[in-house]
């Protein structure tokens, strides 16, 4: 195909021409922070000053009830949020593509809308709309569903709640839009002929939709467990800063204001993070072997 | 494709989730946008119809919180992030796609590796990083780290894909450089892919809050979601003016992806796939 | 097409990077609240600019953030820093302690620490140095809304200027709920200034000499079980938040708050507030030897630091106009006080006629400046320690969950905020 010598050379220089500058930023922007982050995992840092303690972060890390807590937190939320996002974005792609057929587009944009919006913006307006006073428990109280106002922000189970309803608001529309891409790429004779043999739509469903659709259900999973371990946005702005008592207190959440707000101890955070890190990379691997090892030749 | 009574009791349950979903999914735009012509409590409370407040809130948001300032910035941010990212990130997918070689692999495949790492994990020593260079409070701290993403080379990877490798290779037969190649046949015609990595980039950008929050000392350099997560620890919140500051900072991201919807779009599809 | 991209490089490039290039007689001031601090200190500019009209002092309300910021740019090196800011007196050991060089010592710079209060100066000194310049304090009241105590049929003059004590409180927090179903007090659940000024009333405090953490001591155990039974009882109106507490009260969902002279301008700010609000001491937990009817909440100082350029001339800003007794500085604490209740402890402004005068915001006039002023005089002080603040947010989360029946007693409370202390402190 290509001619050996000179030309060849010329070829593969321009290929590194071209991945170059992309190369030199990752080099300065992550893996330099990276390969430096060893610097700061095995010292303690007060003010200006730090000291090496050797593995003392991790050893600190295991006594922190307060950490532990927000990796269960996280725990929680992923158990909880992403098999519930995932199967309602997956029912709603099914019955926009499959079972109607009118004003398929507006319905498809109007639950795809959220996923323009900034998580910023997600936790100012559900802050704002589960005040104690505020809208949501303003209806329910009026519809007679509750007696006396919830406390979506301030009560410990309603806190968690909350959260998980900020991202499923946030992000069914999104996976949704994934799911369909993959619906319209599936054989429609594969449901023809399973409407012959008489199967009902729930069972067309969970035995041909689900299981042809496992790559994108596993690209989905994947980044919304991952989404999920780097929770900061909402339980800092939502939940006031992992709030109530750090009911709601989150990994990332922890390891910054342990690193910006609270004690400045860089140490102690880069410690952290990297459990973080070790965790976010099992999930990964699991989820990949799980679903991805029942994918079919691509 | 089946027929189904109108009216059977799936049906209704059908129309009814869906229903449901995309007025849950709506409403709190609609709530935001009528905010902004309430006073505080009352967009507190929640009220549905709209007030009179608009003109003040308006005037409060642009004065008292300096929403121009906060826009411009975030502007500025974004666009030049997708100006830059675009080109390198573009570049590198064609190098790594259209010119594979074992070495390039093996450097791709480090790359991919960090597509799982979070965030958190980095901003540490990035913050160190730019605090020794005296870069801490400029746009080009934001811009910098947020230039090369590996998302976008893999997604462009995609996309380059479905490029015939032919043309390219006729136009080395004609004596083509590999330069004029990139730019002139296979770029043009990568147009909308580029597109949909440009507004990926800018939505990425336009709403991104950690690292901006961690570097951004003064509130000149503030962009909007710093802003609006300052105001949230305010002594008093302007509800009405906060409301007056979401909607701008939605609304443009929300007119580039309705335009643009079609590209986008298909844009996934290619990378799905 | 590669020289447009090389000439927008370079603009993008010198857009991102230069550096502001300020007007030479600027200062810039940190601190927070509208109503209090940012407006003090533009009275100040005011004062100043009558003998420097070309400086321009810009005064950034931080709100929440300030610390936060401060430490970030400190940690940089002083990137980002204003030339002055504002700390509160429980905060600034911790900053002297992990950044020693960050601040101008004052004392250096020729301030005459003997005329301001003693119990100022002492967090703001390190050996013989002494860093910043008192501002406010924070003696605390009890605030109780006129109206709502007379639709419950109870009689406002009974109470003015009265030593109460706890429980007496509370009956008067029944009988008003009883009438008009308002909470006798808002109070902010995940913060603990409310829990800290019955604490300190009583001369309790948080750490020992030896800077050690002391939460095992009477006046922490009976404030707790105080707090316990306001909750049960429902006369506490919870809010999450700052912000939300303030509207709560200028939205009339409570009877009243515990809190400090400082509220003064927030108080004033709302209009409708006129006339309604009587100030009574601090009430006193019974039983707990050297409980007095006084408390303090608060209370900032100025601080210069010493990566900024324009050092020279804030010290300058501070010393004419907050450290110096002429007229025109005078009067201005005099108007500050008023305005939004700055008590200042620059001990020569406390001769000013308004420390004296009857304030017709309040019920019946009353002169609450010199009833904060005599109350000011009784306050137990507090040792701080550079490890308030963690201290704080620890015991903070465990009253919350004490309320929430989580915790089901003082001790295990008690014991929760001491485990919560020493694992965010990492001992």
């Amino acid at each position: 195909m290509v001619q050996r010598g000179a030309y060849e050379r010329y070829v593969n220089r321009f290929g590194w021409f071209c991945v170059a500058p992309s190369v030199l930023f990752f080099s300065v922007f992550m893996a330099y922070p990276i390969l430096s982050s060893l610097y700061y995992v095995t010292r303690r840092w007060k003010g200006m000053s730090n000291t090496f303690i050797g593995l003392g972060n991790f050893v600190r890390m295991a006594r922190d009830n307060v950490f532990q807590a927000a990796l269960t937190h996280n725990f929680i939320f992923m158990i909880i949020q992403v098999p519930i996002m995932i199967f309602l974005a997956l029912l709603l792609a099914v019955l926009l593509n499959q079972g109607i057929r009118r004003f398929r587009g507006a319905l498809r944009l109007a639950i795809f809308l959220p996923s323009v919006t900034s998580l910023v913006v997600v936790s100012v307006l559900f802050r704002v709309l589960l005040q104690t006073n505020g809208f949501l428990n303003n209806v329910l109280l009026s519809g007679h569903l509750i007696s006396s106002p919830i406390g979506w922000l301030n009560d410990a189970f309603w806190a968690k709640v909350t959260i998980i309803m900020a991202i499923t608001w946030r992000w069914t529309g999104y996976n949704m839009v994934f799911f369909l891409v993959g619906l319209q790429s599936l054989d429609t004779q594969i449901f023809e002929a399973a409407e012959v043999d008489g199967a009902s739509k729930v069972r067309q469903f969970f035995t041909i939709t689900v299981p042809l659709l496992v790559p994108i259900i596993l690209f989905s999973a994947v980044t919304s467990t991952s989404g999920t371990m780097q929770l900061i946005d909402e339980p800092n702005i939502l939940t006031f800063q992992g709030g109530p008592a750090n009911e709601t207190m989150t990994a990332a959440l922890y390891i910054y204001r342990q690193a910006f707000y609270v004690n400045f101890d860089f140490g102690y955070a880069t410690a952290m993070s990297y459990v973080v890190v070790i965790i976010s990379g099992i999930l990964a691997f699991i989820q990949l072997r799980l679903l991805g090892g029942e994918r079919s030749a691509k | 494709m089946t027929v189904v009574n109108k009216w059977s009791p799936g049906h209704v349950i059908m129309w009814l989730v869906l229903l449901v979903c995309a007025a849950v999914s709506v409403f709190p735009f609609y709530w935001m946008l009528n905010g902004t012509t309430l006073n505080p409590n009352d967009v507190l409370r929640g009220l549905l119809v709209p007030g009179g407040d608009f003109v003040s809130n308006w005037r409060q948001a642009t004065t008292t919180y300096n929403l121009p300032l906060f826009f411009t910035n975030s502007l500025l941010i974004a666009l030049i992030t997708v100006l830059f990212g675009v080109v390198i990130n573009a570049m590198a997918a064609f190098g790594f796609e259209k010119y594979r070689s074992r070495a390039r692999d093996r450097v791709f495949g480090i790359l991919l590796l960090t597509l799982i790492l979070p965030q958190i994990a980095i901003v540490v020593p990035l913050f160190r990083l730019f605090s020794f260079l005296h870069l801490l409070n400029t746009r080009a701290a934001i811009v910098l780290p947020s230039i090369m993403s590996v998302f976008i080379i893999f997604f462009l990877r995609q996309n380059f894909k479905l490029f015939p490798t032919e043309i390219m290779e006729a136009a080395r037969v004609d004596g083509a450089s590999e330069l004029s190649i990139l730019v002139r046949i296979v770029a043009p015609s990568m147009r909308a892919s580029f597109a949909s990595a440009a507004i990926y980039m800018f939505i990425a950008q336009w709403n991104s809050y950690l690292w901006p929050l961690i570097t951004i000392l003064k509130d000149t350099m503030k962009t909007l979601p710093i802003a609006m997560s300052s105001i949230m620890n305010a002594y008093t919140i302007q509800y009405g003016a906060l409301m007056v500051i979401v909607c701008v900072s939605t609304l443009p991201v929300l007119i580039l992806f309705l335009t643009m919807q079609k590209q986008f779009v298909a844009g996934l599809l290619g990378s799905v796939k | 097409m590669k020289k447009g991209l090389v000439t927008a490089l370079a603009l993008v490039l010198f857009l991102a990077l230069v550096p502001a290039v300020f007007a030479q007689q600027k200062i810039t001031v940190w601190c927070w609240d509208p109503n209090f601090n940012v407006y003090a200190m533009k009275q100040a500019a005011i004062v100043y600019n009558k003998t420097h009209a070309d400086v321009t002092i810009e005064v950034v309300d931080m709100a929440q953030d300030i610390e936060a910021k401060i430490s970030a740019g400190l940690q940089a090196g002083g990137a980002g820093l204003p030339d002055i800011a504002l700390f509160q007196d429980f905060r600034i050991e911790q900053f002297i302690h992990d950044y020693p060089d960050a601040f101008v010592d004052l004392k250096a710079a020729g301030i005459d620490y003997s005329k301001f209060a003693a119990y100022k100066v002492g967090p703001m000194t390190v050996g013989s140095k002494i860093y910043g310049i008192p501002f406010d304090t924070g003696s605390t009241g009890l605030w109780l809304r006129t109206d709502y105590l007379k639709t419950a049929g109870l009689n406002p003059d009974n109470y003015a200027g009265k030593n109460m004590k706890w429980s007496d409180v509370v009956k008067l927090g029944v009988a008003v709920k009883a009438k008009t179903g308002k909470p006798l007090l808002a109070y902010q659940s995940d913060n603990f200034d409310m829990l800290r000024i019955v604490v300190q009333s009583t001369g309790g405090q948080f750490f020992k000499p030896d800077g050690s953490l002391n939460l095992r001591s009477e006046a922490f155990e009976k404030s707790i079980g105080l707090f316990k039974e306001l909750n049960d009882k429902g006369l506490l109106y919870s809010v999450v938040g700052w912000s939300d507490w303030i509207n709560a009260i200028n939205s009339d969902q409570s009877a009243g708050f515990l809190n400090a002279i400082w509220m003064v301008g927030t108080v004033k700010s709302r209009p409708e507030n006129a006339g309604k609000y009587m100030i009574v001491p601090t009430p006193l937990i019974e039983g707990v030897k050297g409980a007095s009817n006084a408390s303090n909440n608060g209370g900032s100082s100025w601080y210069v630091f010493s990566s900024s350029p324009n050092k020279a001339l804030a010290v300058d800003f501070l010393k004419s106009v907050w450290a110096t007794a002429t007229p025109d500085t005078l009067a201005f604490y005099n108007t500050i006080l008023k305005g939004a209740g700055a008590m200042g402890t620059f001990l020569p402004s406390q001769s000013g006629s308004n420390y004296t005068a009857r304030d017709e915001f309040f019920y019946k006039s009353q002169p609450v400046f010199k009833d904060f002023a005599t109350w000011m005089a009784k306050v137990p002080v507090l040792k701080y320690t550079p490890n308030y603040q963690p201290m704080r947010d620890a015991v903070a989360h465990a009253v919350l969950k004490y309320f929430q029946g989580k915790l089901t007693s003082v001790d295990d409370t008690i014991a929760a905020a001491e485990a919560e202390y020493k694992q965010v402190m990492g001992q």
